[in-house]
């Protein structure tokens, strides 16, 4: 049954592999089970996946039910493509250690940044006070 | 048999000292036995069905008649109310027909249940149990005597009071705040988002009924023939000889609760072959119909739960019956098994910690062999999950254990509130760029199939329903009676909390950048104001055709108004009858939006008021220029331009051009530099435009005959003028323009001589080539 051809209808996309983003950065993987009229999802064999740099490491996590309101887009991952990539899969807790790795450099530069400014007599109000969106 | 621990005391347990009895005449525990850790256990529970048929004779004989009079419909209704007790109804439904039997009827209790208003669930949503209802009906209606037998078994409530209420209403969903009787529109039972309705299983421990399992055998069924003397099932059923329960009619090896997956997988395979229902596929269909309502049946007999499904025969009979009614209309009624399965299979699980109340041991074993055989059963299915190619793609899906856990119900139930949320009154304001999109798609497809004579593409389309607009005007609640007034508050009528109130300042105690922001905002103000007249002056082509004949004219009238006043937005009103000054305009022209605007308006405009606007635009060119560095967007003006010029007499022109290049008027002298032109020049819009203005005064000059001899024409005056300047430019970055006419040489081949004409050609050529930087051969002196 084709249902609702020419629209964003999630109905079509069930049971298949998605990767799903969420509003804060997190990438999750998994098996589509189950959705309503708010684009919540249940996720099946979830994943969470880490991306640093070229490598990545999966995290498994389960079921995941997403309230449709945090999600920022997801795409039905194609099986056959899936492992024809050029990224580098390595382990757990290699890739939370190169990620905390980056937000260190992240906050460093970020840090070096405002000093410089503030040398200036300049400053930029920090994301966090302003409105998440 | 087996000790319990009961819950809680059954103040309706009748026959207490009965029950008692039973639990104490065996203390030891037969691990091995059937009925106590295997099907048995878990399935059927004979005693307590025992017990009730030794009830049956004390039993007053209960007013049947009113149920069973709305019991055909509502009985129907699995899917929808929320407070079904569905064997019961079931039963009731079944039994009317029995009225012969006065055992049947006394045994059948009369339970003053909820009904939700016939009215509430008539959204769409619903439709599906509508129709459902219907197939069910007349079959059910055949079935009477294999359904009959199970009324013994069927837990019997005497009549419970004031209990009833207090039970349904744990039932029932929760009352929600909007109640309605205050402040807002009457709630429907059942709210739109509620997904839906599987049989709810109320806490255990607000049942009051006796928690206690008991095995029941139900007796052989002598005086109940098989119904179906053509069909597997019953045959199976009634053919197994030591079946101490008509709810296994598979050998107790089977697993007697499939697990989730197991009955996914089976209710996919099932679902997938709906053209084969053949009593072939029926005989496995009650293999796993029977199991999972055999998981049912302790809570049955136990009587803690009204809602659930009559042990298997019964079932298998309701099972039956549609599948064959769904081959012939099978788009109709897709989900025709699949609700009872999506019921069956979400009852399961809940009666999982039905096993709490059995004695430990026993619940330890029964857990330890579904374990078993759901781990064999994930094995079988393990290999083909990873991995798949192409081809193997549609084996994954077959294989994938978990697939179709949403079934076809809920898919199309989503889908019904999706196509609800499409339902529109005027799709091209609602829906404005999807239906532009396919719009667009169609007529692609359409000339390409002009074109070639391919087979055409049948692209699936959504049609959306159009609904006729209804307006609804809410007005709040008021009491009578009240004093003062009482403010009722609700979702559609919220209180007021701030009463803003808008203060314009004096011009005064505004400090000058304030007075800049402000004129900005009015200028952002006055674009979104006149950019709504002009999507409303587009629609009104697609208004007039779909207009009747006597509407146009005042179509036609408001057309012309709004234009009117669009074009007086942007050149500023006022009262005065000289044309204003520049300064609306450009201020308008600043800003990006403006820019866009104004080349959508052009159009619409009449010659005299789009060669005014045109002219104000070469006035204040440079200004706009530089305002315009980091947009980049007045070459979207380009084109409008250049149409309105074709419209234009040649006076306009000429004095458009000196406008543009800021010409010397009369015969002053020529100012030692022009920087007004060469800002012109040096932007890309500038230069095109320029370009334009001279191709079109050529067109005009060449084309007229009469005015090619005469030498005072104004055109000419001014190209003389013009090309001196243009000779005089100094060596700087000439833009590269959109496009360069191609009767430029011609036209200044007529007012300069031969060297002259070179040095321009040289210039011109530069440009095609598109060398921006150029440094032009030499300044000309003259």
């Amino acid at each position: 049954m084709n249902y609702m051809p020419g629209t964003a209808s999630l109905i079509e996309d069930i049971d298949k592999k998605h990767l799903v983003l969420l509003r804060d950065g997190r990438t999750l993987i998994g098996f589509l089970r189950s959705i309503d009229q708010f684009a919540n999802l249940v996720l099946h064999q979830t994943v969470e996946r880490i991306h640093v740099g070229k490598k990545y490491g999966d995290i498994p996590r389960g079921i995941f039910v997403v309230r449709g309101e945090n999600v920022v887009l997801l795409g039905e991952i194609d099986l056959e493509k899936e492992s024809d990539t050029p990224l580098q899969q390595v382990s757990i807790e290699e890739i939370l250690e190169e990620q905390r790795a980056e937000q260190q450099a992240k906050l460093e530069a970020e840090k070096l940044k405002v000093q410089a400014l503030k040398d200036r007599g300049l400053s930029i109000p920090r994301a966090d006070t302003l409105d998440e969106y | 048999m087996f000790r319990y621990e009961s819950l809680e005391d059954c103040p309706l347990d009748e026959d207490e000292d009965a029950f008692q009895g039973l639990g104490e005449e065996d203390e030891e525990i037969d691990q091995f036995n059937d009925d106590t850790f295997g099907s048995g256990a878990v399935d059927d529970d004979w005693q307590e069905a025992h017990e009730r048929l030794a009830e049956l004779e004390e039993k007053l004989p209960s007013a049947v008649n009113e149920q069973t009079g709305n019991g055909e419909r509502d009985e129907m209704d699995l899917l929808g109310d929320h407070e079904e007790n569905l064997a019961e109804r079931l039963s009731k439904m079944v039994i009317e027909n029995e009225l012969e039997d006065p055992a049947i009827m006394r045994a059948v209790q009369t339970r003053p249940v909820l009904q939700p208003q016939p009215g509430s669930l008539n959204s769409s949503i619903w439709d599906g149990s509508e129709v459902l209802r219907r197939i069910r009906g007349p079959l059910l209606a055949q079935e009477m005597p294999t359904v009959s037998v199970l009324e013994y078994a069927l837990p019997q409530r005497p009549p419970q009071g004031p209990e009833d209420d207090r039970d349904l209403s744990e039932r029932a969903l929760p009352r929600r705040s909007t109640s309605p009787v205050i402040g807002s529109p009457p709630v429907r039972a059942v709210p739109i988002g509620t997904p839906p309705k599987q049989v709810a299983v109320p806490s255990f421990n607000q049942q009051v009924l006796c928690p206690k399992p008991v095995h029941v055998r139900p007796p052989v069924p002598p005086r109940f023939p098989a119904p179906y003397g053509e069909r597997a099932p019953p045959d199976q059923l009634c053919g197994v000889p030591n079946s101490s329960l008509l709810g296994h009619p598979f050998p107790p090896s089977v697993p007697p609760v499939l697990s989730p997956l197991q009955r996914a997988q089976l209710l996919g395979g099932a679902q997938l072959q709906p053209g084969r229902m053949s009593p072939s596929q029926f005989a496995r269909v009650p293999g796993f119909v029977g199991s999972p309502l055999a998981a049912m049946n302790p809570k049955l007999l136990q009587g803690r739960v009204r809602q659930m499904l009559p042990p298997a025969p019964g079932f298998r009979a309701f099972f039956s019956a549609p599948p064959p009614a769904t081959p012939p209309p099978p788009q109709q009624h897709p989900p025709g098994p699949g609700p009872h399965l999506q019921n069956l299979r979400s009852q399961a699980p809940m009666f999982r910690p039905d096993t709490t109340h059995l004695h430990p041991q026993h619940r330890r074993l029964l857990h330890q062999r579904q374990q078993q055989s759901r781990n064999q059963h994930r094995n079988l299915n393990g290999a083909g999950d990873r991995g798949g190619h192409r081809s193997s793609h549609q084996d994954h899906i077959r294989k994938d254990p978990y697939a179709n856990l949403m079934l076809q119900r809920e898919k199309d139930w989503v889908s019904k509130i999706q196509m609800m949320q499409l339902q529109s009154t005027d799709p091209y304001l609602d829906d404005f760029y999807y239906q532009n999109y396919f719009e667009k798609l169609e007529k692609l497809s359409a000339a390409e199939e002009v074109q070639g004579d391919g087979p055409k593409k049948e692209r699936t389309k959504l049609i959306t329903p159009q609904v006729a607009k209804l307006e609804h005007t809410y007005k709040p609640v008021q009491f009578e009676g009240s004093l003062g007034k009482l403010t009722v508050s609700s979702v559609n009528n919220p209180r007021k909390m701030i009463d803003a109130v808008v203060t314009s300042r004096s011009e005064d105690d505004e400090t000058k950048e304030k007075q800049v922001r402000d004129k900005r905002r009015k200028t952002l103000f006055i674009i979104e104001k006149t950019y709504s007249l002009l999507l409303d002056v587009e629609d009104y082509e697609r208004r007039y055709l779909l207009s009747l004949e006597d509407e146009r004219p005042a179509l036609m009238d408001e057309r012309k108004h709004k234009i009117c006043c669009m074009y007086d937005n942007l050149r500023g009103k006022l009262p005065g009858q000289e044309r204003p000054s520049d300064d609306h305009f450009v201020q308008i022209m600043c800003i990006r939006k403006g820019k866009r605007m104004v080349a959508r308006i052009l159009p619409f405009l009449s010659t005299e008021q789009a060669a005014d606007i045109l002219m104000t635009t070469a006035r204040n060119l440079p200004f706009l220029i530089k305002k315009d560095a980091q947009d980049e967007v007045l070459p979207c003006l380009l084109s409008p331009f250049s149409l309105l010029l074709y419209h234009l007499p040649p006076v306009t022109v000429a004095s458009l051009l000196q406008q543009l290049m800021s010409l010397p008027q009369g015969t002053a002298a020529p100012a030692p530099s022009n920087p007004h032109l060469s800002t012109v020049l040096q932007s890309k819009f500038g230069l095109s435009l320029l370009l334009v203005v001279l191709s079109r005064g050529e067109d005009l000059q060449s084309s007229d005959p009469a005015s090619e001899s005469a030498q005072s024409n104004p055109w000419t005056e001014v190209m003389f003028v013009a090309t001196r300047e243009l000779l005089r430019i100094p060596q700087t970055g000439l833009a590269k323009p959109i496009s360069i006419p191609t009767n430029l040489v011609s036209l200044f081949s007529r007012y300069v001589d031969r060297q002259k004409l070179n040095l321009l050609e040289t210039k011109l050529q530069k440009e095609e080539k598109g060398e921006s930087m150029d440094i032009l051969v030499q300044p000309c002196s003259e």
